[in-house]
């Protein structure tokens, strides 16, 4: 390759051509030595239509090399990163599991292999084409399906194919630009929520990977062809992100709240800036729920020894390095205020408190953003997030403030408690937009609908029903802050996991 | 890497196109027609230095030798070349091998899978011999010597008692072509059993009927249209291969037409679904038979040359005009009768739908493609029709032996002479080629546990392999019946790499090797060219290239894995040590008379001898012939075989000869000793002398190796043997017919494959059992409607002729309404921890008196083993034993099992739970009875006191006297 700068590699599947014969997945999984429970390429099929006007369609489903690939930017340490030649590679050995990549990315398809606990996917077998050989699958194919080639090659039988056929490629709204390029690929089998998912845990001849963390292929409802299509074979695909994420909302919006509550009760001359309240109690709850918060972060790393990589090699497009920035901030301030405070120098404390207060919006703001970096999951992606975990901090602050604030600053604690109720209220009013106003794909709706039914309804509505409970908080005083915290615990869950709860591939 | 280094490695190893011409080697092009290569240089295989793709992307290097070998998952054979590492002398994976002229360095999921059946942790290691009671599941370690001295003396015994009919062999998957045949001759015993009456001799029989040859050889790659009737792009014969040529031919603007109940993946390709009432399929080639010969379009000088019109004006219009005008009249007139709207009634596809196919048949010319193995021709009573109607359409467009048509299969098979060639055996065993089958076209294998009932009969040895019998073959209760009684199966000797049904009723189960750890030789007819596929232990091969001497494969082999060549060669020395028997000297040295023949020897004087081309090939490389098959696998003998009916007959093989009044050439003269030796029909005249050929328009021609030496469009053979109904080509209603059906019937399809497993032998491979797992039961809306509202996953119950099972419901627009189907391959059980635990349920298995009972008690759970994995597996499901439950159906004619059960089908029983299976053993007799009364037994319609017409095709063929049918007073 030295006289031309570099190749641009894309791949064309001829579904046209494709046979539905697995050889793919399994040349894959042999070449790459790829575990049971995890696969980097595998055949999913839809079967279209009315006896006798039906069809089988396969779909061979793997990454898609996308130019602006998402789990590239969402990469906290550059595990994922793009070569020159477009490929979308991965070292595991820089890998911390935190599985950024995986909520990013939009066809669910990357996965942590379960033998070294790293992040892994379909990567073109670069380490063939760096000897000058085939991709293991586009050398097993028995009917030529898979090809391999260079779109600045327009000679490649891929260039020629992309260039004079019609293609199409998985989900282009996403905005990722992908260079594996289908041929001949069905409507139904494209689209994930195309195919109904068929009953009874089956498909033809295997049966639907089930557990808590398994992400049903197909759509369980009605689909959103009106082609008659049913899922006929799909593979397992899981969450990314489980209960310490969830918790990890939670903690940082106390961490963020509690101090940022004592900041606006100062501002707002119900409390004294001398207060042991503003000076001692609420930065150390904010520092110990910060430290809770990295402990989870930390916990639900695959790797936890590797966490220091996010600070030491950065990559810094991801909201998950950002935030380990801005919390590693927030805390310094926090640090620095109460060694004001130690100091006796209340010049100080004020002067760190707006810094401060902007950290701390931030630290409870920018998991919306990190959210929105997983491109696949349009429940993420709304717009009311940012302001809502906002309020969600308020809410968390006042309420672990309140027993506090009834030892040490009585005459806080009804402004504490009409802060619960108000903030509560919004909460409940965020959560009243979000349930009612119409979104605008059908995975947004879906996740909406699993949010509030099934499993997850659950813990929904007893979210809300707890937030019911603390609007009341002027009323009931400490009995609010349980239910109050409560209710984030159980809806963030709802939340959190009702976005991952969609089909992507 | 640093970038330096890297471009260093990549000038030495690279496979890229430039790099390779630059170096002056081989560039494989692959399917992206790039500067990618495929595969390494083969120049390389030796030493090939690959990236690791576990450490990437540090660019840690491994070295490999590659080493050919051949798949022995389905019946395809294709290349393999796997990657030994060069550090740890294991395998690390299979790939394709790109000097395969068959599968060109293609696989299907099958072939990468080979690594897990030699990982497999669940792999039978080293002989084991039956401890407690047969079928018990105790077992103690035994050693080779012991076992091969036992079964020995035991073979010994019952040769020198003259009680040679009491020892078999019976092989499923054989792998090789004729390797064990000859030891059995070499024995004297007529022992061979084979598994092609559960699987294709119904196809084979209409095609043996045609040609002489039982099977076709399609090329598809060159064809304007393709005719299926089975599913050629996911199952065998020859999936993978055909698959590559069918879609090829697609592209290039061929038309597909698949006839078949079910979407299969071949289905879902073709241009015309026809999925029409099972057991029709006859009746809709008659249909298109009817409009090519009703609208002239059939080629008339193919059918006039090619066709025994004559003997069939003789035989049946003796007193119309012998020209070919009356025949054609005659013709025209007789299929008449089947018109698209008889098509239609009989098969529900619509008459208009049934024309426009027929046109686009029409259409083909000498390009028609067309193919069945298995499917319909296996399923019905009557089904060896299809396959003879189906290649009708070929005789009528002169589309046999064209580019683009049919050839027989024999011309694209290359079986090369062997070192040494027993004699044919002096025996006739009738427990598998019993009287009441004389047309059969194969043993009557399935049939074997009643034949042994009816005659008290015994043997004193049965060998399984490959083979599953008691899970295959229908009413496997009276297989294990039968095995498990130790007065009529004297020992049992399971030759298996893995735990099978039938291995749990063994005194012996014997290790034999996986594809990478075996010797065989085979050729099968993927396309218009005859090839050899080698298949080897990759181990032996990779450690003789270092410079090490192995003589025995157990030396490489994981264990005490041994190959079938090695144990057949040692176990008939100890039949015969001092050669008294006339045995052993078929298993000696021919360089060192009196020692014993090696692997080596062996294919070393077939690839010296018997293979044409191949030695002036290896000298080209500086290589030995068994140094250059060692090294590349495979040789293609010659290509594009053409049409060997039209050669003319040579004066020498005229000298002598006598030409009948039907223009038969028939001689004297021994035949020629060919280097390729694949069975050929054996027509001969009432002196005993050879048909060698037949003369068209004056000139003496080869045609084929029929009674006419034509095509037969008209079978004198069936005339003769008492079914002179039959004698054309016609359609034979099914005993699934819907006037057999009765009102809640339905048709159960049991036989269809997946593509990713094959039979009972792929269990052992874990990435295939992670795809394909279970076999719900696929039933029609419309049916599930009409059964309460079922929806997938439900539980049904499907009864039979003679038990039931249950299993969940697919619910599915892929199935005709009124047929249900289920696959084949699911549903192993095990009865406890023996066993392929990854893809078998623990069953409990309960007999009282007539009824027999499975229940399931554990599903698959993930366990600790030396293969982490088996920690991750997450299926439970293994899916449902369907065939226990069907009683044997011997079609009278082909002998064939007729697969397709009318069956009940209900939501579950109160009571009933998943993989329930029950049996009632008398039902399944009686149904065994009810077929039997179909039969035409040799002793009343034999026309000439014979046992079989000698000029079929027989494995194991006995002597010519061998036929005569014994003097039934003297028959004890």
């Amino acid at each position: 390759m030295d006289e031309q700068v570099h190749p641009t590699w894309a791949k064309v599947v001829d579904q046209s051509r494709c046979i539905g014969c697995h050889a793919c997945t399994t040349a894959c999984k042999s070449e790459n030595l790829v575990p049971l429970s995890v696969t980097r390429t595998y055949v999913k099929s839809v079967e279209v239509g009315a006896f006798p006007q039906a069809r089988r369609n396969f779909q061979v489903t793997r990454c898609n090399q996308c130019s602006d690939a998402p789990c590239t930017t969402a990469c906290p340490t550059s595990a994922m990163y793009r070569r020159p030649d477009g490929i979308v590679d991965f070292d595991k050995s820089i890998c911390i599991g935190c599985k950024a990549c995986i909520a990013a990315c939009p066809y669910d398809a990357i996965f942590i292999n379960p033998e070294d606990h790293s992040a892994e996917k379909c990567n073109f077998c670069a380490h063939r084409l760096d000897v000058g050989l085939e991709p293991a699958c586009v050398v097993v194919c028995p009917v030529e399906a898979l090809i391999v080639g260079d779109l600045n090659d327009p000679s490649s039988r891929v260039a020629q194919i992309v260039n004079r056929e019609a293609v199409q490629v998985r989900r282009p709204e996403k905005q990722t630009r992908p260079k594996l390029f289908y041929k001949g690929a069905h409507e139904a089998t494209l689209d994930p929520l195309a195919a109904r998912r068929p009953p009874g845990g089956l498909y033809a001849s295997s049966t639907q990977p089930a557990g808590h963390a398994e992400i049903g292929s197909g759509h369980p409802g009605r689909a959103t062809s009106s082609a008659a299509a049913l899922l006929s074979y799909d593979v397992s695909h899981q969450a990314p992100w489980g209960w310490p994420v969830t918790l990890y909302t939670t903690t940082k919006s106390i961490a963020a709240g509690a101090y940022l509550v004592v900041l606006l009760l100062c501002v707002a001359g119900a409390l004294d800036w001398t207060s042991p309240l503003v000076q001692w109690a609420a930065p150390i709850l904010a520092l110990a729920f910060l430290g809770v918060t990295g402990a989870l972060l930390t916990f639900d790393l695959e790797h936890p020894e590797r966490f220091y990589l996010i600070l030491t090699r950065p990559q810094m497009r991801s909201w998950l390095a950002r935030g380990a920035f801005i919390i590693t901030a927030y805390a310094l301030a926090l640090l620095l205020q109460l060694g004001a405070a130690a100091a006796d120098a209340i010049a100080i404390v004020r002067a760190v408190a707006f810094p401060g207060a902007v950290l701390a919006v931030v630290t409870s703001v920018y998991t919306a953003f990190l959210f929105a970096q997983a491109k696949g999951r349009d429940f993420w992606q709304s717009p009311l997030l940012g302001p809502h975990l906002l309020v969600q901090a308020l809410i968390a602050g006042a309420a672990s403030l309140l027993p506090l604030a009834v030892w040490l600053a009585p005459s806080s604690v009804a402004w504490l408690s009409w802060l619960l109720a108000a903030a509560t209220a919004l909460h409940l009013l965020f959560a009243a937009a979000e349930r009612t106003i119409e979104h605008s794909t059908a995975h947004a709706r879906l996740a909406l609908h699993a949010m509030y039914s099934g499993a997850l309804g659950c813990y929904a509505w007893t979210g809300i029903a707890l937030s019911c409970v603390t609007i009341a908080a002027p009323w009931i005083g400490l009995w609010a802050v349980l239910p109050a915290l409560g209710a984030l615990v159980a809806y963030d869950h709802a939340y959190v996991q009702a976005g991952q709860s969609v089909p992507l591939a | 890497m640093s970038e330096s280094n890297f471009k260093r490695l990549n000038e030495r190893v690279s496979a890229a196109k430039r790099d390779v011409e630059a170096r002056g080697e081989t560039f494989y092009p692959g399917a992206s027609r790039i500067h990618l290569a495929a595969f390494p240089p083969k120049e390389r295989w030796d030493d090939w230095i690959e990236l690791d793709s576990r450490s990437w992307p540090e660019r840690s290097e491994r070295r490999y030798m590659l080493v050919p070998t051949t798949c022995f998952n389905c019946e395809s054979a294709c290349g393999l070349l796997a990657y030994v590492d060069r550090d740890t002398m294991g395998v690390r994976k299979f790939e394709g091998n790109p000097e395969h002229p068959g599968s060109r360095g293609r696989n299907c999921a099958k072939g990468p899978a080979t690594i897990n059946q030699v990982t497999d942790p669940d792999r039978i290691l080293s002989p084991l011999k039956r401890a407690g009671a047969r079928g018990e599941g105790k077992w103690t370690a035994t050693t080779w010597d012991e076992a091969l001295d036992d079964i020995a003396a035991r073979i010994r015994r019952a040769i020198v008692e003259e009680r040679e009919n009491e020892i078999m062999y019976h092989v499923g998957r054989p792998g090789e072509d004729g390797f064990t045949e000859r030891v059995l001759a070499a024995w004297g015993v007529d022992g061979h059993n084979s598994h092609t009456n559960i699987c294709s001799s119904g196809g084979r029989f209409g095609y043996a009927a045609w040609m002489g040859y039982d099977r076709p050889s399609p090329d598809h790659a060159n064809s304007r249209v393709m005719l299926l009737v089975s599913s050629h792009l996911e199952a065998g014969h020859y999936f993978n291969p055909h698959a590559q040529r069918v879609i090829e031919a697609k592209n290039n603007g061929s038309k597909l037409i698949v006839i078949d109940v079910r979407l299969s993946n071949t289905a879902t390709h073709a241009d015309y679904w026809l999925p029409p009432i099972p057991g029709s399929e006859a009746a809709m080639l008659l249909a298109i038979a009817q409009h090519i010969i009703s609208t002239a379009r059939y080629d008339r000088e193919f059918v006039r040359r090619w066709w025994n019109w004559e003997e069939y004006l003789s035989e049946e219009h003796p007193d119309e005009q012998p020209a070919f005008e009356t025949f054609e009249r005659i013709l025209s007139r007789m299929y008449a009768r089947y018109t698209f709207e008889v098509a239609e009634r009989e098969s529900g596809i619509p008459a208009a739908t049934l024309r426009a196919v027929a046109e686009v048949v029409a259409s083909a010319g000498t390009r028609l493609a067309t193919h069945t193995w298995r499917s319909a021709a296996a399923g019905n009573l009557g089904g060896w029709q299809v396959s003879r109607c189906l290649f009708l359409l070929n005789a009528l467009l002169g589309a046999v032996a064209t580019e683009g048509g049919v050839y027989p299969n024999a011309w694209n098979k290359f079986v090369p002479r062997p070192i040494h060639e027993p004699p044919h055996p002096k025996h006739w065993n009738d427990l598998t080629w019993p009287q009441e089958y004389p047309l059969a076209l194969n043993e009557m294998s399935f049939l074997l546990p009643h034949l042994i009932d009816d005659g008290q009969r015994r043997l004193e040895l049965y060998f399984s392999r490959v083979y599953n019998p008691v899970w295959t073959n229908p009413n496997g209760f009276a297989w294990i019946d039968m095995l498990t009684d130790e007065t009529k199966i004297g020992l049992h000797v399971a030759l298996t790499p893995t735990w099978s049904e039938t291995a749990f009723f063994a005194d012996y189960v014997l290790p034999m090797g996986h594809a990478s750890e075996r010797h065989d030789l085979h050729s099968y007819e993927t396309h218009d060219a005859q090839w050899i596929g080698f298949r080897q232990p990759v181990l032996r091969a990779a450690r003789e290239q270092l410079g090490e001497t192995i003589r025995d494969t157990r030396e490489v082999n994981p264990g005490e894995v041994w190959e079938e060549n090695e144990f057949w060669i040692e176990l008939s020395w100890r039949v015969d040590p001092d050669g008294a028997l006339g045995i052993r000297k078929y298993f000696e040295s021919k360089k060192l008379p009196g020692t014993k023949l090696g692997a080596d020897e062996y294919y070393a004087y077939i690839f010296e001898h018997s293979v044409p081309g191949l030695p002036e090939r290896a000298v080209a490389e500086g290589l030995t012939p068994l140094e250059y098959m060692r090294r590349y696998g495979a040789f293609e003998i010659e290509r594009k075989i053409g049409a060997l009916h039209e050669e003319p007959l040579s004066k020498e093989e005229l000298a002598g000869s006598d030409v009948d009044a039907l223009q038969r050439v028939y001689t004297d003269a021994p035949a020629p000793r060919g280097p390729n030796v694949v069975p050929q029909p054996s027509p001969r005249d009432p002196e005993g002398r050879r048909s060698i050929g037949v003369v068209v328009d004056g000139t003496a021609l080869r045609g084929f190796p029929t009674p006419s030496r034509k095509l037969e469009f008209y079978s004198s053979t069936l005339a003769r043997w008492g079914w002179r109904e039959y004698a054309l080509p016609a359609y034979i209603e099914s005993h699934v017919h819907p006037s057999r059906l009765g009102e809640d019937r339905m048709v159960l399809i049991s036989t269809f494959r997946l593509p990713t497993q094959i039979h009972t032998r792929s269990a052992n491979a874990k990435w295939l059992d992670e795809i394909a797992h279970t076999n719900p039961l696929w039933i029609h809306p419309d049916d599930a409607a009409r059964l309460g509202n079922v929806a997938t996953g439900d539980l049904l119950r499907v009864a039979t002729e003679s038990g039931y099972f249950v299993l969940r419901a697919w619910v599915t627009e892929g199935i005709r309404p009124g047929c249900v189907a289920c696959s084949h391959h699911m549903g192993r059980w095990r009865l406890g921890d023996m066993g392929q635990r990854q893809f078998s349920a623990v069953v409990r298995l309960d007999r009282r008196g007539d009824l027999w009972n499975i229940e399931r008690t554990a599903g698959v759970t993930p366990f600790e083993s030396t293969d982490p994995d088996t920690k991750r597996i997450w299926w439970t499901d293994v899916g449902v034993h369907q065939n226990l439950t069907f009683p044997v159906h011997p079609d009278p004619i082909s002998g064939m099992h007729c697969w397709h059960q009318a069956v009940t089908v209900t939501r579950a029983h109160e009571g009933d739970a998943y993989g329930d299976i029950s049996v009632h053993a008398e039902k399944a007799r009686a149904v065994y009875r009810q077929w039997r009364e179909l039969t035409r037994s040799a002793r009343e319609h034999s026309p000439d006191g014979t046992r079989r017409p000698y000029w079929m095709l027989r494995p194991l063929k006995p002597l010519p006297a061998v036929f005569q049918l014994p003097d039934p007073t003297a028959h004890g």
